[in-house]
């Protein structure tokens, strides 16, 4: 055998390794399709990665507008909305303070900052249960108990650890002579983040903004806590959806109503995956 | 009125004194450069002045006003940084105009500013790219454009070359020159490179281990050293370093000295000073620059402190205009400097000629100058 075609086997055996593994982990998420696009008889009589053999779009419209998720059977959609009015503000608040700490933990350190940046990143490892009753306390004390308010405030403080972290870490590898530069130029403490840092941060704000959103769309724990019947996230919904069990059970609408749910965060990271990695590693090296 | 007068400046951190009782002043258009190894002071003492850094104890005044506990903004300087510093996200004219825009110049006045900087440097056709799209060279003309944009009482360059290659770094070193004799500013400028300080400085502050070790012109820091570790520090090749005994020569003193081939001698020393009487029959520490030591020239062989000896040729280094030999002198090594074409085979024996009018002596004890 030449050396070139033993170069060419190797290829072939690495790439059929690949696509294996690959179509191990996408073979979940084509049942999911698979089964959302069928109808129930279908699913009762053929097998689980069998065809459809009429493709139907009725399960997936059912999930968005018309299933029963508990008492009301208005489907995932004012749900959807509710993860909205929760994750959107939540991200983009955690984010901005967590650029700011960043900031000052990098740039600013002052007697014990090390050891309050140590503090804070003990809250990456705290579980989230120990919070649950202090927090329904606080919030309760604050008005905001049952509220899409209060469970922004919940996602904010719970995200302040790992966003801090983010953004201390990259601003760690920027040099400190910018900053002195721009403090003789004679900017002050927020000119020099807003004109100098901030320019400079896309690729830690796109890992952080992911992360986040990642973290509070998928939120359960607190949204089936601290939420009221109106104020349910997406995520909540869909569990009450699953578990209603009035006759039947749906599966092609539970795995359309799962893929609804899960959209928003595949779109986010196909959208800006690229930048993810970067941005991690980015991190990672000059931590 | 001095430009930037330093008194008595300490600075500790923790227990550590970085720097120590530090004296210095510099007129308005003086170049002063602070130089030392790395460890000895010399960024922290440039932190100082600029108030990048709080001092322990002492003042720092810039053109008559006291500015210790001002902040940098306030302290009317300008930096230019060893890595740049330039701001990445704006473009070159936005780097030069920064500062502008930061004092509440009208904007009006930015553009005629940065054009004329830009022209002063010669950078005009870069104004409009972002520093990531420009090369080492071009980035050190801009960080110093910024720093010019401004016009401030003192101008501070930190190890503004050493990140340039060799060529481009004698370039700028002329380019800094010609500016500063240009416009006639004020700079303080620190550098580890001795030639560096010995081309451009009209004050040279010697440091060490936080202190100033001498405080004077170049000419004045490489003829009269005050120790052995400035008369080591400055010059390249660095000056020889050769134990010998102080002798009587003739109605003076002398040093004397046996070359690898037997041969005894005693170098007559210039008089200076208290004279040598009390190290009579003592070992010192001779100072000879290789340069002092040289291939015969008739016409100053008969000035009255220079002696001629027989010395064999150890290793030779040619580096072009002359040629560096190293001999053996009071079984030490020796370096001299000579015309390429007078060199003897190396093994064998020339006449080298000492000039010793500018030869030094240090006290082996403290390393103090003693002659």
């Amino acid at each position: 055998m030449t050396e070139t075609s033993r170069l060419f086997l190797g290829r072939i055996a690495l790439y059929a390794a690949l696509a294996a593994w690959a179509a191990f982990y996408l073979a979940p998420l084509a049942v999911m399709l698979l089964t959302s696009v069928k109808t129930l008889d279908d699913i009762r009589t053929g097998t689980l990665l069998s065809w459809p053999a009429a493709l139907t779009l009725e399960p997936w419209l059912k999930a968005w507008s018309g299933a029963c998720t508990g008492i009301r059977c208005e489907g995932l959609a004012p749900f959807m909305w509710n993860s909205v009015l929760i994750t959107l503000p939540a991200v983009a608040i955690s984010t901005a303070i967590g650029a700011l700490n960043g900031y000052v933990l990098s740039k600013w350190r002052f007697r014990g900052s090390e050891l309050f940046f140590g503090a804070l990143l003990l809250g990456c490892f705290l579980p989230f249960q120990v919070l649950l009753i202090p927090m329904a306390q606080t919030l309760k004390a604050l008005g905001l108990a049952n509220t899409v308010s209060g469970l922004v405030l919940v996602h904010v403080i719970c995200g302040l650890a790992s966003t801090t972290l983010f953004f201390r870490n990259y601003y760690v590898g920027v040099p400190d002579e910018l900053i002195r530069a721009a403090k003789l130029d004679g900017a002050g403490f927020f000119t020099i983040f807003w004109r100098i840092l901030l320019p400079v941060s896309t690729p830690i704000i796109v890992v952080c903004v992911i992360w986040q959103f990642t973290q509070i769309w998928n939120d359960f724990l607190f949204g089936v806590v601290y939420s009221g019947l109106d104020t349910q996230p997406v995520t909540v919904a869909l569990n009450n959806l699953v578990n209603t069990s009035t006759g039947v059970k749906e599966y092609n609408v539970d795995m359309a109503a799962a893929l609804i749910a899960a959209l928003p965060t595949l779109l986010v990271y196909v959208l800006a995956g690229k930048h993810f990695v970067r941005g991690l590693t980015a991190g990672a090296v000059k931590g | 009125m001095a430009a930037l007068e330093i008194k008595q400046v300490f600075k500790n951190y923790g227990s550590v004194q970085v720097l120590k009782d530090i004296d210095l002043s510099i007129e308005s258009g003086e170049f002063l450069i602070l130089v030392g190894p790395s460890g000895c002071g010399k960024s922290t003492l440039m932190n100082a002045i600029a108030g990048l850094d709080d001092i322990t104890a002492g003042s720092i005044s810039i053109a008559g006003r006291d500015v210790t506990r001002l902040s940098p903004k306030d302290r009317d300087i300008a930096m230019v940084f060893q890595s740049y510093a330039l701001y990445p996200s704006m473009t070159v004219a936005e780097n030069i105009a920064f500062g502008l825009e930061m004092r509440k110049v009208p904007k009006t006045q930015h553009e005629a500013e940065v054009a004329r900087v830009a022209r002063l440097l010669q950078i005009d056709h870069l104004l409009a790219r972002k520093p990531a799209a420009l090369s080492g060279g071009q980035r050190q003309r801009v960080a110093m454009g910024r720093a010019l944009a401004r016009q401030p009482q003192v101008y501070l360059f930190d190890e503004p070359l050493s990140n340039l290659d060799a060529k481009l770094r004698v370039e700028m070193r002329t380019e800094i020159k010609k500016l500063h004799q240009r416009l006639g500013t004020t700079i303080v400028y620190v550098t580890h490179d001795q030639i560096e300080a010995m081309t451009l400085a009209d004050r040279i502050a010697v440091m060490r281990d936080g202190r100033v070790q001498q405080f004077g012109t170049p000419q004045q820091i490489y003829d009269e050293p005050v120790n052995l570790f400035v008369a080591g520090f400055m010059g390249s090749p660095a000056m020889n370093f050769i134990r010998a005994d102080v002798t009587r020569a003739g109605s003076g003193y002398g040093v004397a000295v046996r070359t690898a081939r037997g041969e005894a001698a005693v170098l007559a020393l210039p008089e200076r000073g208290a004279g040598l009487g009390p190290w009579l029959g003592r070992e010192v520490i001779l100072g000879l620059r290789p340069e002092q030591i040289t291939h015969v020239m008739p016409h100053r062989r008969d000035e009255p402190l220079v002696a001629t000896l027989e010395c064999t040729v150890e290793v030779a280094e040619p580096t072009g205009p002359d040629t560096l030999i190293q001999i053996r002198l009071n079984e030490q090594d020796v370096n001299a400097r000579i015309e390429p074409r007078a060199q003897a085979p190396v093994g064998q024996a020339m006449p080298l000629m000492f000039d010793m009018s500018k030869a030094v002596l240090f006290d082996p004890a403290t390393e103090a100058r003693c002659h």
